[in-house]
């Protein structure tokens, strides 16, 4: 019991201090500077605590489900830049994240020995038997490749996949964008399911699932001497070894969170937050529209990609049926939850979002069971409760539970100047004429031509 | 290359069978402040739409420095150096007056995704002088030090000032005013015409503009042109227009006040 | 059905900002750089899109003949499948134009309604009324599950649209639809606790038999889901063409604002929309349960897709095109799942969703093109 309570009390401690610098340490200056060294020291040391608080957690946190909860907000990082920076509403994020565990599967397996061994006829006998910085044997065939560099290959696919399914779409208005997006999410998992036999070839095993895949290899890591907290690195990442499979993730979501901030305070970024204001706008103002879409298709992709490839590693198989709408819409969610286009909420609501996905209605459901004598298994009610969330975050706080900074402050302006341009005087939206011409079926000349 | 910044000939749009421009010609010498005036309806703004590649016509051509817009897509128009601003004010809401003035730097601004993200020197050098460019245009235009405003909590004036920062950073030759005085009491319509021959004069940019204020157009510009429900009625200095039998009774019809006020 | 190589009613005055949203449907040929000064004049009669469009509707007609040829009988036999089947998608298809019409709401929540009509019907059938044999009065209690199914339908719509879509009138458009996303998902949950996870066989009411025309047998049942909508669409158009209401609500799909001014009561115009929609969507319900003697709770999801499918190949807002395009879909999907020489049934999804990428991205007006006076 004491145990618990230091651990409690150290990373409470930890997360105190860099709170208090967050919220009034100094921003600018030397001061400033030192004060964010201390708060990425804090940052770290409060990550490094987890997974000991975890196992004294008593079943409300178990390690593996922190491990989901940080791929999730990966996932949500990655959508958050579509969905929050750019404004563009994508419900077939499953895409990016079927690409990425497929091309680990492919990669970090012995399906591509399987291939060929599976079909029998001679004429076809393909089989890949490559090994590459990996911690699989010798003596297992197949195709193996470090898990460092399938998740590059896995960026580059899913971003591939990215620009390909956005080339065609990303001129669509928002809510056929949405439409279309769910279509290929819907279209891929059954052409993969499909795919196990293209004229005599196997592809993807169809409904069997690709699996084993391989272990993630610590590599060089391996010969550091033992940290604090976190202790030896291990050369491999047992199925079984959490720890260390949480401190991976949590440094690939960290590359993330910083490329997010940065592209985001960049042109880029910039670019995506003028087509989400007024994209017409933004376009005379010379920003290329398909162009800087794509980009947020391609950046997004990419975390899925990654967090897809991480994933397999995780669960071991790569099952076509974990490629779901449901996917989807837990990981926009969790970006809606959190606030879109906070870089910091779409974490926060992808560990929210997942705890009570895998452990949370359990649990508490356990205990409201326990304390009020009743039956109700809280999972039942798991979808209805996921668009819930989405309803009442739309009805009542549509700019999440912690809102982007110019959310906050742009708010007040709304009620300031929602009588000072003569379009909301209707009561339309923020642009009338615009919905005006759509529905008249002609060009714009309705609505610009306002003399 | 020719005088003539833009050349519009024979421009001609229908909506259906509504002819909203009607195979209007409108040349705008090089370093001229000229003006498109016109009743309500004239078809002033879809002309504008035509310029800046919202619209492709259905006959004519516009050639802008030498080179032929039909059919260039909006944001191309923009970064060969056309800038625009709305009839009703079309700012980012949500982001900074400076970042309302960057995005329109967009164009000249080379830092890619890599660059952006590993903060190379270059992107970093880049990034504070678009920065300091952002500044500078806020102070010309006469609004210094509202950078980190966020351009919805701008007063409605001030919104306008920004618009044109904005239209500036894009670097244009030509720069399109729509409707810029709408809005603005008597005092600040004044004060415009001196700034847009600052504008013209210290930046070197063309300056065209619609506008229903005849103070305005006929202090301002050096040439003006009339449309009427679609076509051309007449085109001269302000002298001309003001004299102008078909302009007279084309205003006296509808504003009539403002044509005598002029 | 208007060839693919004429372009209606945009001639001229194209947007290139078809990318940008802001444009009507059809102008979308119109994307960046594509008219250059050599077209001026003459209105473009062949573009790129219009032949391949062509090409391909060309390359289907050969396909379904071929199929025909290689099997007659089978061929047609499934075609009585498919236009049952697109009877039912013209009758929801219908719920998601009317109220895109009315308010630019992809109604994500629909399909799942229609999914709840289904298990509340099936419901009230077989555990209320008890009736699982085909009889006389067994119809009866059929005509009346159908008529309650309807009335909860349209009643769970209007409660979703006044508790949630109202307030979000003037929102972004973003707002509405995930908080239709998010309806979709409470409602599949009803459907999990009324119905349960796996997928319950329920009993038909409706004759086992079949007659024969030729060499095909007709199965009754299929007679009978068309002989029930036929008249609803006929009700339905009489209701939109010749009532107060139905004039209000073209009203309002046409110039809400101006329909304001008029003194039409734009609020109680919508419920309306929706409490149509929602009906019709109970009643595909209902029979959907007749015909394929199950309910799921995920049904829902997946022909709802199909159903919008079928209402953006007739044109989103148009309610003729629904009724065309829910049959146009029914058939294809029939044809795929059955008839020779097509896929087969484990690429049902990707060929409707594929469809859908298409139309919307090549047409996205629908095969009508864009212009139809007739909204709702």
């Amino acid at each position: 019991m004491s145990h618990e309570i230091l651990m409690l009390l150290r990373f409470g401690a930890i997360a105190g201090v860099f709170f208090v610098l967050f919220k009034f340490g100094p921003k600018t200056g030397a001061q400033g500077r030192v004060a964010k060294v201390i708060m990425a020291i804090a940052a770290v040391a409060a990550i490094a605590c987890v997974p000991s608080l975890a196992s004294t957690s008593a079943g409300a946190l178990p390690l593996g489900t922190v491990v989901l909860c940080s791929v999730y907000a990966l996932f949500a990082l990655g959508l958050n830049i579509v969905v929050g920076f750019a404004g563009l509403l994508d419900l077939g994020y499953v895409a990016f994240f079927l690409f990425g565990a497929y091309t680990a599967a492919f990669l970090m397996s012995d399906f591509g020995y399987q291939v060929s061994a599976r079909q029998g006829s001679s004429k076809h006998q393909f089989s890949f038997d490559i090994h590459f910085f990996t911690a699989a044997l010798d003596t297992i065939k197949g195709v193996h490749i470090s898990f460092w560099l399938v998740i590059i290959a896995a960026a580059l696919v899913a971003a591939f996949a990215g620009l390909l399914i956005g080339a065609p779409t990303l001129r669509l208005k928002s809510d056929y964008l949405a439409l279309v997006t769910l279509g290929f999410g819907e279209i891929l998992p059954e052409v993969f399911r499909n795919s196990d036999n293209v004229y005599g070839f196997n592809l993807t095993n169809g409904t069997k699932g690709i699996g084993p895949v391989d272990q993630i290899s610590m590599g060089y890591l391996h010969n550091l001497p033992k940290l604090p907290i976190v202790g030896k690195i291990p050369q491999t990442i047992t199925s079984a070894d959490n720890h260390t499979k949480f401190y991976v993730i949590v440094a690939i979501c960290a590359v993330f969170v910083y490329a997010s901030l940065k592209l985001r305070d960049g042109r880029l970024g910039r670019a995506w937050m003028a087509i989400r204001e007024d994209e017409l706008a933004a376009s005379l103002m010379g920003v290329p529209l398909m162009r800087t879409k794509l980009w947020s298709y391609a950046v997004g992709a990419v975390a899925g990609g990654v967090g897809g490839a991480f994933y397999a590693t995780i669960v071991g198989t790569v099952n076509v049926d974990s490629f779901t709408f449901a996917f989807s819409i837990i990981v926009l969610c969790a970006v809606i939850l959190g606030g879109m286009g906070n870089v910091w909420g779409a974490i926060a609501g992808g560990v929210v979002i997942t705890w009570f996905d895998y452990t949370g209605l359990t649990f508490l459901g356990g205990k409201v069971n326990q304390g009020l004598g009743t039956h109700i298994n809280l999972k039942d009610y798991e979808f209805g409760l996921f668009g819930l969330v989405l309803v009442v975050m739309m009805l009542f706080r549509p700019q999440g539970l912690i809102p982007a900074t110019r959310s906050k402050q742009v708010k007040r302006a709304d009620m300031k100047t929602a009588n000072d341009g003569d379009e909301d005087l209707i009561g339309f939206g923020s642009d009338p004429r615009v919905v005006e011409e759509d529905r008249l079926g002609y060009g714009m000349e309705v609505g610009v031509d306002h003399e | 290359m020719s005088d003539l910044l833009l050349d519009a000939r024979k421009v001609r749009v229908e909506f259906g069978g509504l002819v909203a421009v009607n195979d209007v010609d409108f040349q705008i010498p090089r370093g001229s402040i000229v003006a498109l005036i016109g009743p309500n309806g004239a078809g002033k703004t879809t002309f504008f739409n035509v310029l800046t590649g919202l619209y492709s016509p259905t006959r004519g051509g516009v050639m802008f420095d030498d080179k032929n817009v039909v059919g260039v897509a909006p944001h191309k128009i923009a970064a060969s150096g056309l800038a625009r601003t709305f009839q009703n004010i079309r700012l980012f809401g949500a982001m900074t007056a400076a970042e309302n003035v960057m995005v329109a730097m967009h164009p000249h601004l080379k830092s890619g995704v890599a660059s952006t993200i590993f903060r190379t020197p270059k992107q970093r050098h880049e990034e504070r002088d678009a920065r300091s460019v952002a500044k500078e245009l806020l102070e010309f235009v006469g609004i210094g030090g509202t950078d980190e405003e966020f351009a919805k909590n701008l007063p409605y004036g001030d919104q306008r000032r920004l618009e044109v920062a904005r239209a500036l950073a894009l670097r244009p030759k030509l720069l399109l005013l729509d409707e810029p005085t709408a809005g603005m009491n008597p005092q600040e319509s004044a004060t415009f015409t001196s700034f847009v021959h600052k504008v013209r004069d210290e930046r070197g940019v063309t300056v065209l503009l619609i506008e229903h204020d005849m103070k305005v157009v006929m202090g301002v510009s050096e040439r003006i042109t009339v449309l009427e429900y679609g076509s051309k009625i007449a085109e001269g200095t302000p002298q001309e227009i003001r004299t102008d039998q078909r302009v007279i009774e084309a205003y006296l019809g509808k504003t009539g006040t403002e044509a005598a006020g002029g | 059905m208007a060839p693919y190589g004429a372009t209606p009613t945009c001639t001229s005055g194209k947007v290139h900002m078809a990318d940008a949203g802001i444009s009507a449907p059809q102008t979308q040929d119109a994307a960046i750089g594509q008219t250059g000064p050599a077209e001026f004049g003459a209105p473009r009669k062949y573009t790129t899109e219009s032949i391949l469009g062509i090409v391909v509707l060309g390359l289907a007609v050969a396909w379904i003949i071929w199929s025909f040829v290689s099997g007659p009988t089978l061929f047609l036999q499934v075609l009585t499948i498919g236009l049952s089947n697109g009877a039912l998608y013209a009758l929801i298809a219908l719920g998601y134009t009317m109220v895109y019409g009315i308010i630019e709401l992809i109604n994500f929540a629909h399909g799942d309604l229609f999914m709840l009509g289904s298990v509340m019907g099936a419901i009230f059938l077989e555990q209320w009324v008890g009736e699982l044999k085909s009889s006389a009065v067994a119809w009866l209690w059929l005509a009346l599950t159908i008529l309650f199914a309807m009335a909860s339908c349209a009643l769970i719509n209007v409660v979703i649209e006044r508790l949630a879509y109202r307030r979000l009138r003037n929102a972004p458009k973003l707002a509405p639809l995930i908080t239709a996303v998010g309806m979709s998902f409470i409602l599949q949950n009803i459907g999990i606790k009324l119905n349960g996870s796996a997928p319950h066989s329920r009993s038909s009411v409706l004759p086992k038999t079949s007659f024969a025309i030729g060499s095909v047998d007709v199965r009754i049942k299929y007679v009978v889901v068309v002989a029930i909508t036929v008249p609803l669409l006929l009700l339905m158009t009489w209701i939109v063409q010749k009532t107060r209401v139905g004039k209000a609500m073209r009203a309002t799909a046409q110039d809400r604002d101006a329909s304001l001014l008029m003194g039409i009561n734009v609020d109680r115009v919508i419920s309306y929309t929706f409490a149509l929609g929602g009906a019709l969507a109970g009643a595909a319900g209902v029979l959907f349960v007749q015909v394929n003697e199950q309910t799921r709770y995920d049904a829902g999801f997946r022909l709802g897709l199909i159903a919008f499918t079928a209402a953006v190949l007739g044109g989103v807002g148009n309610l003729l095109g629904a009724v065309v395009g829910g049959v146009l879909i029914g058939v294809i999907q029939s044809l795929n799942d059955g008839a020779p020489h097509f896929f087969g049934q484990k690429w049902t999804q990707t060929v409707m969703f594929s469809i859908l990428i298409v139309m919307v991205i090549f047409r996205p007006g629908g095969i009508f093109g864009a212009h139809q006076q007739e909204k709702v």
